[in-house]
Order: structure tokens, then sequence, then C-alpha cells
């Protein structure tokens, strides 16, 4: 038997948002990625026994049970202008797709219940194969899955490493083993480099002064797990209630948003001060790849956390934690994503 | 066809009518923080004349 390598793991996902969460995207609706970690998005079948059972005559458990099933992943990837649409879309839930090709534009924003959008984010099936048909190793697709978080890290450097984004996923719980997915080609993609950044925060220029030396930036929806369990929400095979149950919805929980830099500490620098007079403004983070394919981040209003005074490679810099505080007008966080692929999130 | 880049977008609580926005996130984001969402151009609606020839 052949050794089977991790190399050989193909993923693909759906580029569009499932119907709802309990109908698979089709092949024609996902784009394959290449990623950079190994973890696998390995379903967990959850068993209960009746140990606790009185009647048996003993403590021991004589019957196990197929209780439920979780399925969650992450995935690891250099930044592009194509998993940053992607990401942000599905990431933050509400979304607006204008122009065409080459140049599509995504601009997203967190869903608002207050304001009539739906608690549930768009959903998306994930698929996992190594060598699927006839030798087969892995080949399944995980269905009505959601991203629970994304988190951007910019660093100093000129390589691919210094500009990635990691993305979580958690699934329902479904899932359709073999997929019956034909893995599409592999997605081109527009790679978004640190050394296109482009970032003011609270009215400092960073770039412009030259002082950016990392930043950190990323959102996280606390999916309310347990509660995509209720009375009806469904099994792993429908109509088996002995093959344990599936989520019937994934709802976002309290939204944080995090954005943290260190940046060269000079005499002028307004971060401390900042700090004390809890000076709020809009922070703006833009990469891009050509002006077609780009991302571009905006805290519509922040102040600063905490500001530290320390040292990086022997330099002077300061580590600040920001604040991400609601704009009456303009909410909390907007992306603006352009590539050239169409109907993502659609 | 139109220059302008523009999108239609529905009200929140699916009250009321669709309007048609430039898509500028200077006019999108608000709006779709108050609630409004995209939806599809509203269907055509064509000028049906009797046939002139009965």
């Amino acid at each position: 038997m052949s050794t089977t390598r991790l190399q050989e793991v193909l993923i693909c996902f759906g580029k569009q948002k499932q119907t709802d969460i309990a109908t698979a995207n089709t092949g024609a609706e996902m784009w394959r990625f290449g990623k950079l970690n190994a973890a696998l998005a390995n379903p967990k079948l959850n068993t209960e026994n009746d140990a606790e059972e009185f009647g048996k005559g003993h403590e021991f458990p004589t019957q196990s049970f197929q209780t439920s099933w979780d399925v969650s992943g992450t995935l690891e990837k250099y930044l592009s202008a194509e998993i940053a649409a992607w990401a942000m879309a599905f990431g933050l839930g509400k979304v607006v797709k204008s122009g065409t090709t080459p140049n599509f534009t995504y601009t997203c924003t967190p869903l608002m219940p207050a304001s009539g959008d739906a608690a549930e984010l768009p959903y998306f099936s994930f698929v996992e194969q190594i060598r699927p048909g006839a030798g087969v190793v892995l080949d399944r697709m995980a269905v009505g899955c959601v991203v629970e978080s994304w988190t951007i890290s910019i660093g100093s450097g000129p390589g691919r490493a210094n500009s990635k984004i990691t993305i979580e996923f958690a699934g329902s719980g479904k899932v359709i083993e073999p997929s019956a997915i034909t893995m599409p080609a592999a997605t081109v993609e527009k790679l978004l480099p640190s050394a296109s950044l482009a970032l003011t925060i609270n009215g400092v220029n960073y770039v412009s002064n030259k002082n950016i030396v990392s930043i950190e930036t990323g959102w996280k929806n606390n999916v309310r797990m347990d509660a995509g369990f209720y009375p009806g929400s469904g099994f792993q095979t429908a109509g088996d209630a002995t093959s344990g149950a599936v989520r019937g919805r994934l709802e976002f929980g309290n939204r944080q948003g995090t954005l943290r830099f260190t940046a060269r500490f000079e005499s002028g620098s307004t971060e401390l001060a900042k700090l004390r007079n809890q000076s709020t403004g809009t922070a703006v983070l833009s990469l891009a790849y050509d002006p077609n394919n780009s991302l571009e981040i905006t805290w519509q209003r922040v102040s600063f956390a905490t500001a530290e005074v320390g040292e990086t490679d022997g330099i002077v810099t300061v580590a600040v934690e920001c604040l991400p505080m609601y704009d009456a007008a303009n909410g909390i966080l907007s992306a603006v994503a352009k590539c050239g692929v169409d109907n993502i999130c659609q | 066809m139109s220059e302008r880049n523009t999108v239609w977008l529905r009200p929140p609580w699916g009250e009321g009518e669709p309007k048609e926005v430039e898509a500028t996130p200077a006019v999108l984001v608000p709006l779709l923080v108050a609630g409004w969402s995209q939806c599809a151009p509203p269907a055509a609606t064509e000028e049906v004349k009797e046939d002139v020839h009965d």
C-alpha cells in the first residue's frame, strides 16, 4: 500500500452561498484553493450511553447512542483578493455586489438584526478529498458551514508570509460521504502583499511616516453552536433518529472586532496622548494587487484601549490595541473587496 | 447602458419600494447598516398596445 501524504489533500468550498443550511452547494458553485495548514475538518460524532440509567442491575453501559455531529476547521492562507472577498462576504454576512468583469466589487458589512437583517450567516459546503475515486482515502463534504472568524496579519518583510489570513469555520454537523463533487480547477489567486499596504488610523498615516511594523485585524462571530440544536433540527440521515442530530441553524452571538498594531515610536508620536485623550477616528487598512484586485477594511470609529512602549529588533516601538466602536451612521466595520470573480456569496 | 455603477436595494423589513443607488461605499454602507439589502432590479414594465389591425 502506498503511503498517503497530506500534500495530496484537495479542498474546495462554496463560492456561492447555499440556499439553506441543509442544501449542499453543487460542484459548479464551488471553488478550489490551496492552504498552508495541515489540519483537516474532521467531523466529530458525539455519543452517549446508558451507564447512568437504573434497572440494569449494574453501573456499566450496555448500549451507546449516536447523539450529535460537530464539524469545524481552519484555513490558513496567504492573503489574496479572492479569499479576502470570500472571507469578508461570508464572515460579515451582508454583501452588495457591483461592477462587472474584471472588476467585481463586494461591499460587505455585518448583519444587523435590529435593522431587520437575519442572525444566520450565509452557509457554504466544504469538501476535502484525498485520491477520490477508486483509490479513495478521503472524500467528504461538510454541509451548512459558516465563517466563525477571520484574522488578517500583516508583517514587515518581502515574503508572502507577511500577508496572511486565517479563517475558522464551523458546520451544522451534516456530512456527505462520498461528496460526489468533482474537484474544480485550482483558483488563480491575486496576492495582496504586505508591501502594498496603506494604513491610516485615528488621523495618522502609518505608511507615509514609515512607522508601521505590523498590524493584525479580525472579526469573530462567536456562533451559537448549541442553539443550533432545537426540537426538529434534524438528523445526519434524514428520517433516521439513530444517526445523530445535526444543527438546523447557525446564528452569530456577540460579535467582536479586533485591531492591533505595532509602530515605531518617536518624538511626536501621538499614540500615548490619544490613549489618554480617548480620541476617536476611523481606521482604514487597504491592500492591493492592482486596481481590480484589492481589499479595503474600514473600522468606522476606534479609540486606543492600550498603548505600550517597547521595542522591536532594538527599535523603540509602541504596541496599540484599538477598541472598535459602533458609529451611528456607518456601523462598526465595512469591507470593500475587489476581484475578478463573479457571484461570491450570491 | 448607464455609465453609472449602480445597484438596487430593498428597504429594511421589506417595506417600501426598492431604489437604485450609486455603488460606492459612502452611499452603500450607511444604507446597509440601516437595513437596506441588495435586490434584483424591478422587472421592466413593457407597454402593451392593442393590436391595431383588429
